[in-house]
């Protein structure tokens, strides 16, 4: 059954779109991820334009990560200061993101943006996870138990340095509020820029950088994400236009049924190999994505609408 | 009033005979297309007829060539190019006004009708329509290339068809073709030119309008998310933590 899209100036099979938001909310919940960086090529490759599946992508992210963080607030498993303190980070990082987006767009250069975004930090976190997890395998089958560090050694010399020092009592922390602030801008700019909420980064950070007890970490992220991805979707809105609440509402029923049945198949496998396979993920959609980039392409012309890439009118 | 109508209906002969070169009439089956969430595209039925008139129909074959032209829009089309290891858009040409749609139909190859100065003449044909470029310091005409690829991936996307709906002459002096309109197509105003030729020269023309826009629905939106944007993403936002939160009350049952 085609439908067509106002917004995105498609026609698109509804059952298609239903079926993409439950194959990636089946993989999200089996990975416990959000599925932003699965979504957003998933559309463009789909035809959407990547303009449109950006912003689109953000829209959809705010409503998966509600559902989420009410799960989490029940468990007292959200730390409010700390997630104040990285969505104002978050909410200047997205302000400018949407800038440079709209600036890119009007050169015609955005999805060269979107692809290479997504090469370098889908490569760099795949890379990293693939290791990461290829490690705890070996090590678990040798039996090698690492020694765990200390609380005081967590964190590096130079980031008890740094000034404007915090207290987040739910995370138990004292540090200085310029690291959150931090990562949540950096976070706030990819998910403008890449339609990701940006958890594939934030989470490692608060884990590694901030030191961030893992029981408030998720709840934390995800409080972050509806935030700043809310803020993303209003400036994509008036910047260019390119939110379409309709694929967006479209895709969340399959996302959210399919990361429901994800979250109990990924409950029965092990952890180490998860990770593993969700490395693995990610580097598919990088080569992917930059085998586009390196291969010469069939057609070396693209046309569009001067209006369409205008952005403010 | 009958008598009126009469008179009117007497005028119209009387024209008919009076101005033969006008003596075509044309329709569509559709000359409002509206586009509402279940469209995937349109066909038309132009049908037309040619009036008992110099061109006699009955004796002379004649051809007919149906041109179609969307709303004109300001177009960039790009070019790739390498840059280091991968490719990039590199240069880009303007078009300050290139038809959103357009389509030829005649009822046999158009270098059976007339000769190329012909179709020239009337605009007739892609190549033959005045399309200039920006070069940022006035106008240019634009590169081969650049124009070429503009016509080659609007055709791909079946915006621009030419000579690839063919015109049927029914018998004496009816004809009829379709119009298709892809799911992709623009909104806005559309003219029909229907043009007879007889013997390699323009014999009679005349044109009509069509109407592809969006309605109801889809209407609203589109002039909600482009004329109020900050209300759109408010809204857009509003409905996501809805959706969002019934969704977590539902999943949790």
């Amino acid at each position: 059954m085609p439908l067509y899209l106002p917004i995105a100036e498609l026609s698109m099979n509804i059952f298609v779109v239903m079926g993409m938001g439950a194959i990636v909310g089946l993989l999200s919940g089996i990975f416990g991820v959000g599925g932003g960086f699965l979504m957003t090529p998933l559309l463009i490759f789909a035809g959407v334009p990547p303009a449109v599946a950006v912003a689109t992508q953000s829209n959809q992210i705010t409503a998966a990560s509600v559902s989420g963080v009410l799960a989490h607030w029940r468990r007292q498993g959200v730390d409010v200061k700390m997630g104040v303190v990285l969505i104002v980070g978050g909410a200047v990082g997205a302000f400018i993101g949407a800038d440079v987006f709209t600036y890119l767009r009007s050169l015609g250069q955005v999805d060269l943006m979107i692809s290479l975004a997504y090469v370098v930090f889908l490569g760099l976190i795949g890379g990293l996870m693939f290791w990461e997890s290829m490690r705890a395998i070996v090590r678990q089958r040798r039996g090698y138990v690492p020694p765990r560090k200390p609380r005081e050694e967590r964190h590096k010399a130079w980031i008890h340095a740094l000034p404007f020092k915090m207290r987040f009592r739910k995370s138990k922390l004292y540090i200085s509020a310029l690291l959150p602030l931090a990562i949540g801008f950096f976070v706030g700019f990819l998910a403008a820029i890449m339609g990701v909420g940006g958890g594939f980064v934030m989470v490692p950070a608060m884990i590694y950088i901030l030191g961030m007890p893992t029981n408030v970490v998720i709840g934390t992220s995800l409080l972050q994400i509806i935030f700043v991805t809310a803020l993303t979707t209003v400036f994509h809105s008036v910047n260019t236009q390119t939110v379409d609440i309709f694929l967006a509402t479209l895709l969340l029923p399959g996302a959210v049924i399919g990361a429901q049945i994800g979250a109990r198949v990924g409950l029965k496998l092990q952890a180490e190999q998860l990770r593993a396979l969700l490395a693995l993920m990610v580097l598919l959609v990088c080569a992917k994505m930059g085998l586009g980039l390196i291969i010469e392409p069939e057609e070396l012309y693209s046309v569009a609408d001067v209006e369409e890439i205008g952005g403010k009118h | 009033m009958a008598l009126l109508k009469a008179i009117g209906r007497a005028a119209f002969l009387l024209l008919l005979v009076a101005l033969p070169a006008q003596a075509l009439v044309t329709d569509l089956s559709h000359k409002r297309i509206e586009i509402r969430y279940s469209f995937s595209g349109a066909e038309i039925i132009l049908f037309g007829a040619v009036g008992s008139t110099n061109i006699d129909v009955r004796q002379e074959d004649y051809d007919v060539v149906i041109v179609v032209r969307g709303p004109e829009a300001p177009t960039v089309v790009r070019r790739k190019g390498k840059v280091g290891a991968i490719w990039v858009n590199q240069d880009d040409m303007r078009f300050p006004s290139a038809p959103g749609y357009y389509a030829v139909a005649a009822s046999r190859p158009l270098e059976e009708i007339a000769n190329p100065v012909a179709f020239a003449s009337y605009g007739i044909g892609f190549n033959n329509l005045p399309l200039v470029a920006d070069s940022g310091q006035g106008l240019m005409l634009p590169d081969r290339e650049f124009r070429n690829a503009l016509f080659r991936l609007r055709s791909q996307q079946g915006l621009y068809r030419q000579e690839m709906d063919e015109v049927t002459v029914i018998n004496q002096g009816l004809f009829r073709t379709n119009v298709h309109l892809p799911a992709n197509v623009p909104v806005g105003e559309f003219i029909v030119e229907t043009f007879i030729f007889q013997h390699g020269s323009m014999r009679s023309r005349n044109r009509i309008s069509l109407t592809v826009d969006k309605e109801g629905f889809e209407r609203a939106a589109y002039n909600f998310a482009h004329g109020y944007p900050l209300f759109y993403g408010i809204t857009a936002v509003i409905v996501a933590l809805g959706a969002g939160w019934l969704a977590g009350v539902l999943g949790r049952k």
